[in-house]
């Protein structure tokens, strides 16, 4: 599973999360502010990123990217490089989030649920970029025990 | 709206998600001891010696990786002390039996299976050894 020659700076992760989380305050803000359109706009940006790192991979993460060739030279080398496969998993559950907000908030009357999925979304970016919280820990098994995941790849019971 | 409430929300939003942010790192680790009976009997998990750390891990789950480390090595330096790590990925039958909702998730099974203790979250290595000591002294 981990190999280094595989692995990824884990604050590269932490830093795209940084961005995205400032990104969707934003939107938050533009929307209050009655800029929908506006918010819209940035909103869409933000969940096709989100996409871009889930089908691509974070490997190839246009901020992960950045960090490489930008930032990272600028720091000490990372004390341990991990495994690109949770912050992925963590892009894909960005990409639902957002998508489910972004296409509701285009039917009149619920177009709250933009800020709402921009507001859930957030607290998942500032969590992970903070307090490097793993959204695949905490989420994972709850999505395959409930059955939205991993039910293909299911084993009967143990004896 | 007005600037000044725009302002307001946002922080108000941050600071949640900061309150949430400590909360859970004041929780995640911790070491609970469980007093019921229920023991780990899985042919994945062949117990020998005087305890052992069962660790459930994903492939989709970051402090897995140094979870595997600091049990390993507690387990290296203790005797009769073993390490099993199980990927839960593709079992979700295990998941359900332990109710494991979340990874890493380790439970201290003392000679005969029986769980003694749980831990949610990235176990802190002296925490870990402390709880071993009760249970090896028991």
């Amino acid at each position: 599973m981990t190999d280094s020659t595989k692995g990824i700076d884990p604050r590269g992760p932490r830093f795209g999360a940084a961005i995205t989380g400032v990104l969707l305050l934003v939107v938050i803000g533009l929307w209050l502010s009655g800029l929908t359109v506006a918010a819209l706009i940035v909103f869409a940006y933000i969940t096709l990123v989100f996409a871009w790192g889930a089908f691509a991979g974070v490997k190839r993460h246009p901020y992960g990217l950045f960090f490489k060739a930008v930032i990272r030279p600028r720091l000490s080398p990372p004390t341990e490089l991990e495994d690109p496969t949770p912050p992925t998993f963590a892009q894909g559950v960005g990409l639902v989030i957002t998508l489910i907000g972004l296409l509701l908030s285009l039917i009149p009357g619920v177009e709250l649920a933009l800020p709402i999925a921009a507001a859930l979304a957030f607290i998942a970016a500032f969590l992970n970029s903070v307090f490097a919280y793993c959204l695949g820990c905490q989420i994972y098994l709850l999505l395959v025990r409930i059955g939205l995941l991993g039910r293909k790849h299911g084993t009967p019971a143990a004896a | 709206m007005n600037p000044v409430a725009v302002v307001a929300i946002l922080s108000g939003l941050v600071a949640f998600a900061a309150a949430l942010g400590l909360l859970w790192k004041s929780r995640t680790g911790r070491v609970r001891t469980t007093n019921s009976a229920n023991s780990v009997d899985l042919p994945e998990v062949p117990l020998a010696g005087r305890a052992t750390l069962l660790q459930f891990s994903t492939e989709v789950c970051a402090p897995c990786v140094p979870t595997r480390r600091v049990l390993g090595q507690i387990a290296e330096s203790t005797d009769g002390v073993t390490h099993v790590d199980l990927d839960l990925t593709h079992r979700p039958d295990i998941a359900a039996r332990f109710n494991v909702l979340q990874t890493p998730t380790t439970l201290i099974l003392d000679r005969a299976g029986v769980i003694r203790a749980r831990i949610g979250g990235a176990p802190r290595q002296a925490d870990v050894r402390a709880a071993l000591e009760t249970i090896l002294a028991a």
